[in-house]
């Protein structure tokens, strides 16, 4: 009889364990997005450079321009046709849908925020978590008087060489010092 | 009467038992698969992503090497090429397209210094770090502005105009100042020997490799 | 999530407070469950009791599941656990070495210590003779080094050398489990009880 008990506690235990599995099981959800690319591929597509879209392609019934800024700003002025997807709420719920929906249609999707700075953080995630179809828009936006003035922007590129200003300024100096002694 | 139906399902408790492992190990057998990508959740990385905590601006980097800081790591992700042309003092060229290699996850997956991520603006910085954050890399940040700002700022500060407020002057003159550190020389401060201050700054960094705590087993 | 201590939930601090919690935990199961007698654990050779078989195989077949599940469903990453390594030749030598011993001395070396810490002078003896047995490896370890040193086939899982699916392997694994319980059972009835 003893021996009885000692292996009932052991089938409570394994029970016991059996409804944990069980629970772990109901209770867990799956989560609404997964990384479906590596980082190793993403790295890829990103040193690619096809993912720029210069203002002057959108004209094409495939594109759908997705503005990135606040609602404020995005009532404010807009690219025509562009539908609004406040960054933080990328991932919510009714973004998720649209998304799906984009990517059912075929539809490629352009991002454009205030420049393309604001985008890259979202393309790079939409990217890796499987919506390969978007692309950024390389444009800034800034307002005149109230009205939207959007321009293209280059990505980085250098601006001035920093060496030969840092040798001119010298020679500059050298110059001035020259002059001073002089007189 | 309930012990005895009790005892009656307990007469079988080995079977039941049995039959519940087999059912766990089929159902590990019959769940859907599904390939499983490295990194942080995608709702952390875009909530990360979204703060700008991560951007340093040229003033505080000045400063920070200035005061020869050791604590920090600067990462040029452009080109060799560029990187040859400029490249901040102390700075280390990982290209954005070497980023994954070996040896430059040693320099970017460690906990030892801060990581200062810069390209020629902060574009390409940026992917770094999004991909270096997905793999829960550590203390990373990214030079606001890049080298283009850096050249606004620190080489060639903006002169105040008059109806600035005093703040404005104390910064160019903290920036201009920064700018002589730099190499930068002006005609109405010009000294003789100055020359010298122009040549690249290197620094010799030994990354440890991060330790793997692994387990030890035994009986 | 897991493995909780490397990936920071945990302090690592914490590592040997834990491993003493869990020490203490299994030194009392091993003995509230019988394991402090020599004649119990013996008895898998002799026919007489299979309890030894019977809990390491459960152990393993509850624990590799569970392992499987907490990994399919994310709470833990399967590829940072431990693998211990194989050392192929060291293992099935010393893996001889340990049965004999076994056999003869009626102890493994985690029981052994439990058994002595009830007062059986047998696991003491069986105590002593670890530490003699410590001792000549470590005087002869550069007599030994090739073996234990060598072979080395890395940190490898049944499933890698196998090259298996692990979910299927674990489902064959759970019904050999099942079905050596049943025939060790049928092995017990036909052997002659003993008392003890």
């Amino acid at each position: 009889m003893k021996e009885l008990e000692k292996t009932q506690r052991l089938s409570i235990a394994s029970v016991l364990v059996v409804l944990l599995v069980l629970i772990s099981l109901l209770m867990y959800k799956r989560p609404k997005h997964v990384y479906n690319t590596n980082s190793k591929n993403t790295l890829e597509k990103v040193i690619s450079d096809d993912y720029f879209i210069g203002l002057d392609q959108i004209n094409n019934p495939d594109y759908i321009l997705v503005d990135v800024r606040n609602q404020i700003e995005y009532n404010k002025g807009h690219l025509d046709h562009a539908i609004n997807i406040y960054t933080p709420e990328l991932l919510n719920k009714i973004n998720s849908k649209l998304l799906k929906k984009n990517k059912k249609q075929n539809k490629t999707m352009l991002l454009y925020g205030n420049n393309p700075h604001e985008t890259i953080a979202q393309f790079m995630l939409l990217y890796q978590i499987g919506y390969k179809n978007t692309k950024i828009l390389t444009v800034e936006n800034s307002y005149f008087e109230n009205k939207l003035i959007t321009k293209n922007s280059p990505i980085e590129n250098a601006t001035v060489d920093i060496n030969a200003f840092i040798k001119e300024s010298v020679k500059n100096s050298f110059k001035a010092l020259k002059k001073t002694t002089k007189i | 009467m309930i012990n005895r139906n009790l005892a009656k399902v307990l007469s079988f408790r080995y079977k039941i038992l049995a039959l519940v492992l087999v059912l766990l190990a089929a159902g590990l057998v019959l769940l859907p698969k599904y390939v499983k990508h490295e990194g942080i959740s995608p709702k952390e990385l875009l909530s990360n992503a979204i703060s700008p905590e991560r951007y340093i601006s040229t003033d505080e980097l000045a400063h920070k090497i200035i005061e020869q800081d050791p604590s920090f790591l600067l990462i040029d992700v452009r080109d060799e090429e560029s990187f040859k042309k400029f490249s901040l003092p102390y700075a280390i060229n990982i290209p954005l397209k070497k980023l994954l290699d070996e040896e430059s996850v040693n320099y970017l997956d460690q906990d030892e210094y801060d990581i200062i991520l810069y390209s020629n603006d902060h574009f390409y910085a940026d992917q770094a770090w999004i991909i270096c954050n997905r793999l829960a890399f550590k203390n990373h940040r990214v030079l606001e502005g890049g080298v283009n700002e850096w050249f606004a700022t620190i080489i060639n500060p903006e002169k105040p105009t008059e109806n600035m407020p005093r703040l404005a002057f104390d910064l160019y003159s903290y920036r201009k100042a920064a700018s002589m550190y730099f190499g930068v020389a002006y005609p109405e401060q010009a000294r003789p020997a100055v020359s010298t201050t122009n040549k690249t700054k290197k620094r010799r960094v030994t990354v440890r490799k991060k330790k793997k705590m692994a387990a030890e087993g035994g009986c | 999530m897991g493995p909780l201590i490397p990936n920071g939930f945990i302090p690592d601090e914490w590592n040997n407070i834990i491993a003493i919690i869990i020490g203490l935990a299994f030194g009392y199961i091993l003995e509230a469950s019988g394991f402090s007698s020599s004649r119990k654990l013996a008895g898998v050779f002799y026919g007489y009791d299979f309890v030894v078989l019977k809990v390491f195989f459960t152990a393993a077949v509850i624990a590799v599941i569970g392992i499987f599940y907490l990994d399919y469903l994310g709470y833990l990453d399967f590829n940072q656990l431990y693998i211990h390594p194989t050392y192929l030749w060291g293992a099935i030598i010393g893996g001889i070495i340990m049965g004999v011993g076994f056999v003869t001395g009626g102890f493994c070396p985690g029981t052994s210590v439990c058994g002595a810490a009830i007062g059986k002078i047998d696991a003491m003896v069986f105590i002593l003779g670890i530490l003699i047995g410590v001792f000549v490896f470590s005087e002869l370890y550069t007599l030994f080094e090739p073996i234990y040193d060598g072979y080395f086939l890395g940190n490898q899982t049944l499933m890698d050398s196998l090259g298996v699916s692990p979910y299927w392997f674990i489902f064959i694994f759970t019904i050999i489990a099942l079905v050596a319980f049943f025939v060790v059972d049928q092995i017990r009835k036909k052997v002659k009880k003993v008392f003890y």
